[in-house]
């Protein structure tokens, strides 16, 4: 916390005991004072909550004033007397944001807008198209509003309508994709929350004007492949990588943090939310890492070094990492046993990811409960580990396209970016391998990777 | 003498003059009953806003054919035809959002936020389909969606025409028809075209989507849970006056709009024999008790004693029958 510090007490019943002026003037002008329970419901919840958990709790605080409302940042520090409450970096704001107009306002009379009302799972209750706005998509009625509404970030990488939504305060600017009747347009969304006598938050009701300053979207890209990406541009998996990785990683962190409530209990579906989100981190930190070995592997002349190794070992890591996502769905993974040994040459690092990419999607596409097998052989000159599983299989027509890049097979989940088995594959070869799969619908799949043997 | 010449003066003038002919009338019936119960100015506002709506989304319903803002024009001087059978109904949507505006938080529908945003908030998790409250999370959410539609974009109270009556539907898609019929020379194939038009935007109504239909899904969806009792309550502390209204209007299988203005012109004496087939405990009823009590010029029987009321009506006709 800083600036200067408003501190407080409260004994063990809840009441406060001493504080400065401040916090003094605002228990009195919402008709209390000192000995008396705090009678600002936000705070007195808060040291409630740390006392219960007796433990420090650091959170926003939202208080209403006369002419304002107080928003700062509070420490509570529960003891056996009590709680200490430490308030820092106190702001008042008037209770009308004027940058934020009212939407019943100009607005919302707009002609060009379009007018929403959502419940308080953000689903559409209410739609209008002004006289000359475009016309609303048919089929709003109940839909989320992020669906009918794609989200953009703004230029902090932040989301205004989910920070209000966390906050159930109002919000503007946020930039959106919006389906219409004749097809996408950029629009500026704001709304302004709702709530019912009880104070419970109903929804938020607002507007979606043309964005007058949209930047053109992005264009379709014309080759799976990345099309016109500068992939053959060396910098180009260095850029996104060092562009991407940061602030991604700091997603994940941080809403791992929330959706593990380090910092103490929230809402259950809020912790959901942050759960989603990390997960979605996560995913586009893999597609990261798909992207630059793809700029990697596809550089002329690509080389993989030529290492030493045993299949069974990296059979077993390979298993080791990933046995607890299996554990999840309840699949058990029959890996070598450990003096089970396939000498082999290639690049340690790489046939880890290798294998790690096929056992991967064979927990992903595994049904629960069900069996992964893991088998080494020799055939020949070859030393080879195969993945099996008993998932619904690979029909004929989808094996001669697995390999293709961005192949999802028809997937429309936010499993994979569908490069992995493309770089799986590209890697196999590198190493003067192959990577094969066989495999018939409803009889599950086994993915062999052939290195050269090693006596 | 003197008497006589005034009299027949005024007779003259309110003859020749529409206008002093209804001053003088509403000026007699005033008289005749100074503490009665009439219409403030945002009332007459928001019925006739209500009923401009109506007649300007009907005349939309016939397609291109009917210029709405010159009916209004019309029929907003010179009167709408049959205007009992719509006064009701503006006047029950009127004063439902007059009740829902006035309790309100922060006194008004477009409130602004609490000061304290509330984290206790209800919010359901995502439930499995089959699971009962799964059924009641929908047919909430119609519930709102089908008392959205009873607001314009810019939040006006008006009536959705889904939620209309298809009898009444018919009438006023007719006599908006004629009204354009007349207006353009009663051409036989205008005529035909109009007629087609009532036709269509007959075919096209539909009440399932209306309040009514969701009200009773919402009552069933909740008396199948078992949890009528609970939810009419927390509809109650939360001044959810639209699903209170849909909840007691199903139970009694009235329209919406009856219910509506049922509750709003109820003594406190009689909310609960009301709300009895919803509500466990009668403490439940205070807030509504209260948001009733503060609303003005609520048009409560208690606000005329019935037989003092007779008299004066009595007395009014009386007068009015000799100026106008």
């Amino acid at each position: 916390m800083t600036g200067s510090i408003v501190r407080g007490r409260i004994d063990r019943a809840g009441l406060l005991v001493s504080a400065d002026a401040p916090l003094q003037r605002l228990q009195q002008r919402a008709g209390a004072g000192l000995g008396k329970p705090l009678a600002l419901p936000h705070l007195a919840r808060l040291a409630a909550l740390a006392q219960r958990l007796q433990r420090e709790i650091n959170r926003p605080l939202v208080a209403a004033d006369d002419h304002g409302d107080v928003h700062a940042l509070v420490r509570i520090l529960p003891d056996a007397e009590g709680a200490s409450i430490e308030i820092g970096d106190w702001r008042t704001r008037p209770m009308v944001q004027p940058q934020i107009p009212p939407v019943t306002e100009p607005a919302a009379a707009a002609p060009q807008a379009w007018v929403w009302e959502s419940d308080l799972q953000l689903r559409m209750i209410a739609l209008h198209a002004g006289a000359e706005a475009a016309a609303v998509p048919e089929d709003w009625e109940g839909r989320s509003l992020s669906e009918l509404f794609e989200l953009q970030p703004d230029e902090d990488g932040r989301f205004p309508v989910l920070q209000a939504l966390a906050r159930q305060t109002r919000f503007a600017g946020q930039r959106v994709r919006a389906g219409g009747a004749d097809g996408k347009r950029a629009m500026v969304l704001a709304g302004e929350p709702r709530f019912d006598a009880t104070g419970g938050f109903t929804g938020f009701r607002g507007t979606a004007l043309p964005d007058a300053e949209a930047r053109p979207a992005p264009a379709a890209l014309a080759d799976p492949a990345f099309g016109s990406l500068p992939l053959s541009d060396p910098a180009f998996g260095r850029r996104i990588d060092g562009a991407l990785r940061g602030p991604l990683a700091r997603i994940i962190a941080t809403a791992e943090t929330i959706s593990g409530q380090f910092d103490g209990p929230i809402r259950a579906d809020y912790a959901r939310y942050a759960g989603d989100i990390a997960h979605a981190g996560r995913h586009l930190l893999g597609l990261v890492d798909d992207l630059a070995d793809l700029q990697n592997i596809e550089r002329p002349g690509f080389q993989a070094a030529r290492d030493e190794i045993d299949l069974g070992d990296l059979a077993r890591r390979a298993v080791g990492l990933l046995g607890m996502k299996a554990e999840e769905k309840g699949i058990r993974i029959s890996a070598p046993p450990a003096d089970e040994h396939m000498p082999a040459t290639g690049e340690f690092r790489r046939v880890l990811q290798v294998l790690l990419n096929l056992l991967g999607n064979a927990i992903r596409y595994s049904p629960e409960d069900s069996q992964i097998w893991i088998r080494l052989d020799r055939q020949g000159d070859r030393a080879t580990v195969t993945v099996a599983d008993q998932g619904q299989g690979i029909s004929a027509e989808q094996q001669a396209v697995v390999f293709e890049k961005f192949e999802r097979l028809g997937r429309t989940d936010s499993g994979g970016s569908g490069l992995g088995l493309y770089i799986a594959r590209r890697l196999a070869h590198a190493m003067e391998g192959d990577l094969t799969v066989d495999s018939a619908p409803g009889q599950g799949a086994r993915f062999t990777l052939s290195l050269p043997a090693r006596d | 003498m003197c008497g006589m010449v005034q009299s027949s003066l005024f007779s003259q003038l309110a003859s020749v003059n529409p206008a002093l002919s209804a001053c003088l009338r509403e000026t007699a019936e005033y008289l005749a009953a100074p503490g009665a119960t009439r219409l403030s100015e945002q009332q007459r506002a928001l019925a006739l806003g209500v009923a401009r709506r109506l007649i300007g989304d009907a005349a939309d319903l016939l397609g291109g054919a009917v210029d709405s803002r010159a009916l209004w024009q019309d029929w907003g001087t010179q009167g709408i035809p049959d205007a009992e059978r719509i006064a009701a109904l503006c006047f029950a949507r009127a004063e439902e959002y007059r009740w829902r505006e006035e309790s309100a938080p922060d006194g008004g529908e477009a409130a602004d936020a609490p000061a304290e945003p509330g984290p206790e908030a209800p919010m359901p998790d995502a439930l499995a389909a089959d699971d009962p409250l799964a059924a009641i999370d929908r047919a909430y959410l119609a519930l709102r969606i089908a008392d959205r539609r009873r607001f314009d974009a810019l939040g006006h109270p008006r009536i959705a025409l889904d939620d209309l009556d298809p009898d009444l539907l018919r009438a006023l898609l007719l006599d908006i028809a004629a009204w354009q019929l007349v207006r353009t020379g009663k051409d036989a194939a205008e005529a035909a075209l109009l007629g087609e038009a009532v036709r269509a935007a007959l075919a096209r109504h539909r009440p399932e989507r209306g309040i009514d239909a969701a009200a009773r899904a919402y009552h069933a969806a909740l008396e199948a849970a078992g949890a009528l009792p609970d939810s009419a309550a927390a509809a109650i502390a939360r001044h959810d006056w639209p699903a209170l209204i849909a909840l007691a209007a199903a139970a009694h299988n009235y329209r919406y709009d009856e219910m509506a203005l049922a509750l709003i012109t109820a003594e406190p004496a009689q909310l609960a024999p009301l709300l009895a087939p919803l509500l466990r405990d009668h403490a439940a009823l205070a807030p509504l008790e209260g948001a009733l009590a503060t609303l003005r010029n609520r048009a409560a029987a208690s606000a005329m004693p019935d037989d003092y009321a007779a008299a004066l009506q009595v007395r009014a006709t009386a007068l009015g029958d000799g100026t106008s």
